[in-house]
């Protein structure tokens, strides 16, 4: 299978580069990490970081996501979790009008809230993306689409950006996080990292030692949807999620 | 092909100049993201340093571009994308409308994009009947206006709250209204029917990384993720220098992008796309397709004189810095890349004798060097241009300055390694310009010839002495002042 285009396309390339010599060495070394000591040192630091650091992380964490605009939300447990997504919930309305719909993701930490029973008592329904073999794709859509909450996890967060990471199996939709008006994210404590080095080491961490490569996609979210695109004039709420609620849970 | 408008920068820059209201914005916009570029770089934890680090990376790339592209369509082709290889834009054009025709599109969502500016995807798109709408809030009013870009990263800032509020009440039958939320509400609702309605998204691509094979994009609005994940058919555009070897090499990149772009420690979203949407996935698109496009990058890699340009990542910091973008604004430059990496770049796709004025208007003040994330030597460029157009260059089919310039450089260069004539003329001129000097002692209007350098300014009459005449009277005077 070999695409003539492909070919004279990447032949022109080469020779503008003046033929360099590719053989196996140059390819891996075209691919290999530059700085393999730091990133040891890297894994290392994540592994054996003490409490107290882990504790700085958080206060870095609220620092960063204060200026975003992410109403971030520390609680004990997984109960004062559901406590605080009742909350938005309750005190939102619709942006584009009718009932008051949510959708969730098909996840460990999001499963075990209960959210279906929690937001029952509210009348509203949660619509979990749960893929099956013959899932109608049409459904899932118009569901996240009247959904005027969704609610999500990340695989990681970015304390020095206030950034969620995640990859986005079947169970987690991308759309979830973008579609309804007002986005929730629920993670714990220690899913929080310190920095873009960090999150990029564990990304590389998972693919070499896992086998756990990327899929489809992955997105990683920095506050609720901006704009200033009049007169450079910051406004929230362009296309995606006006508001973006971060709850921790610790312990 | 977008439409190419170089010639027409004089007047194009004077018009700039003469327009209160874009003069107000271009001040408003240096001011708050050329200022905050440099703020955020100074307060980096790794130091300003970074900078140059980030440039290895990127040169990297470029050195290694040919297995970098294969490793990436290998993988995404591998995850069932298809990838086409574009020579030049009429081959990008053509594959786009081929896949629109095949999947039977009526409506597209667009991101935005200055490639596909570039190859002019927008008309032949609608010439075909297919309803093309730009979702990025300053391309949508662009579009609607009717106009072009005017910058990489805020398209619409040469527009007032006031003509938007006019536009949108026109085109989208609000009540008149001025208050940027308020039209920022009008244009997502708008929108979000578009999005919803769409068959097909196309966006650029920001760095696509080629040891995973995705291609990533950033935005701050969301409507890049909207466009690849809600139609059943995503095309992503990318020039084929866009491209980083190692997934750790984003970690940098996309720090540096989000501060020469807006000031900001990190995109509102970064987007990671390595194909269609898997078998069990609930969203994202049925098709992919990649196309890889070259369109005279080739010759600019082939040429070490050119190859850093290819490390620009377009975040337009350069723009937010630049002395003579912030006069003239962006539309001067006639066509989509504009300021100081517009008067690099424009010249080395459209033809440098075409475009010369670009790169002969810059200052080589060197703030375009400061402001860059991979701290391109854009001034070294400039000055590369310039030599070319004085004496020609075949490979890049530069015809040599006219006989007269030439004539007029020979003198000169004589002229100043010859003292005694140099001082003789310095004399006639210092005559001469006290004859035609104003009340202010400035040149108001030189004669003949040399009356296009006082076109657009004063020039200070010589002086009557020259410096060395000076000096040597003092030093005669016994002057002492320096030992």
């Amino acid at each position: 299978m070999t695409d003539p285009r492909r070919t004279s396309f990447l032949k022109r390339v080469r020779s503008a580069l003046g033929n360099p010599l590719r053989d196996e060495s140059a390819i891996s070394a075209a691919f290999a990490d530059p700085r393999p000591a730091a990133t040891a040192a890297l894994a290392k630091r994540m592994r054996e970081r003490p409490p107290e650091e882990r504790a700085a992380l958080l206060v870095r964490l609220s620092e960063a996501a204060e200026p975003l605009n992410i109403q971030l939300v520390q609680v004990p447990d997984e109960t004062a979790a559901v406590e605080a997504i009742a909350r938005i919930v309750a005190n939102s309305l619709p942006e584009w009008g009718g009932e008051k719909r949510a959708a969730a993701w098909d996840h460990p930490l999001i499963s075990a809230l209960n959210l279906q029973d929690a937001l029952a008592d509210l009348g509203v329904p949660v619509f979990v993306t749960r893929p099956a073999p013959d899932v109608d794709r049409g459904r899932v859509r118009r569901a996240v689409a009247d959904a005027f909450v969704g609610v999500t996890s990340a695989e990681w967060c970015v304390a020095a950006t206030a950034t969620l990471a995640a990859r986005n199996p079947p169970g987690a939709p991308r759309s979830v996080s973008l579609v309804p008006s007002i986005h929730v994210a629920v993670i714990r404590a220690e899913q929080v990292v310190a920095d873009f080095q960090e999150l990029y080491a564990l990304l590389n961490a998972e693919m070499d030692e896992e086998g756990r490569g990327l899929t489809d996609a992955m997105t990683f979210i920095t506050g609720p949807s901006k704009t200033a695109d009049i007169e450079a004039t910051l406004v929230h709420g362009a296309h995606g999620p006006r508001e973006l609620h971060l709850i921790v849970i610790h312990g | 092909m977008a439409e190419i408008a170089c010639e027409r920068y004089k007047d194009m820059a004077a018009t700039g100049i003469a327009d209160p209201v874009l003069q107000r914005a271009l001040i408003n916009l240096q001011h708050r993201f050329g200022r905050g570029t440099a703020e955020a770089y100074r307060n980096l934890p790794e130091g300003p340093e970074l900078r140059f680090q980030a440039k290895a990376i990127r040169q990297h790339a470029i050195d290694h571009l040919d297995l970098l592209l294969e490793r990436l369509a290998d993988k995404i082709e591998a995850r069932g994308g298809h990838v086409f290889f574009a020579e030049d834009a009429e081959a990008a054009v053509t594959y786009c409308q081929k896949v629109a025709d095949r999947r039977g599109v009526k409506r597209i969502v667009k991101g935005k994009s200055m490639v596909t500016e570039e190859i002019g995807l927008n008309p032949a798109l609608m010439a075909d009947g297919i309803e093309v709408t730009e979702t990025d809030l300053g391309e949508y009013i662009v579009q609607l206006a009717g106009d072009h870009p005017s910058h990489i990263i805020a398209p619409a800032i040469h527009k007032t709250r006031k003509e938007i509020g006019r536009l949108f009440a026109d085109k989208l039958g609000i009540p008149y209204t001025e208050d940027p939320p308020t039209l920022t509400r009008a244009a997502r609702k708008a929108l979000r029917e578009k999005f919803m309605a769409a068959d097909m998204g196309i966006t650029g691509c920001n760095l696509a990384c080629a040891q995973t094979g995705h291609i990533t994009t950033l935005s701050n609005e969301g409507n890049i993720r909207m466009a690849a994940t809600l139609p059943k058919t995503h095309i992503a555009v990318m020039g084929m220098e866009r491209v980083a070897a190692r997934l750790s090499d984003h970690a940098i990149l996309f720090r540096l992008l989000a501060m020469g772009a807006a000031a900001q420690q990190m995109a509102g979203y970064v987007s990671y796309i390595g194909g269609p949407a898997g078998p069990d996935s609930l969203d994202g698109p049925e098709e992919f397709h990649l196309v890889i496009l070259d369109n005279g990058r080739s010759r600019i890699l082939a040429d070490p004189e050119f190859r850093e340009m290819l490390q620009c990542i377009r975040c337009a910091a350069c723009l937010n810095v630049c002395p003579v973008y912030g006069e003239i604004g962006g539309h001067a430059y006639g066509y989509p890349y504009s300021g100081p990496v517009g008067a690099v770049v424009t010249p080395l796709l459209v033809g440098v004798n075409r475009a010369k004025d670009l790169c002969q208007g810059e200052t080589l003040c060197g703030a375009c060097r400061d402001a860059c994330p991979v701290a391109i030597d854009i001034p070294r460029m400039l000055l590369a241009l310039r030599a070319k157009l004085a004496v020609g260059d075949d490979r890049w089919n530069v015809a040599p300055a006219g006989p007269a310039e030439r004539a007029v450089y020979r003198i000169w260069s004589r002229l100043i390694g010859n003292r005694r004539a140099y001082d003789l003329c310095l004399r006639a001129a210092g005559a001469g310009g006290r004859l035609l000097a104003g009340k202010d002692g400035m040149l108001g209007r030189l004669p003949g010839p040399l009356s296009g350098w006082t076109r657009s300014r004063n020039l200070p009459s010589p002086a009557a002495k020259s410096f060395m005449q000076r000096w040597k009277e003092m030093e005669g005077e016994g002057g002492s002042n320096h030992d």
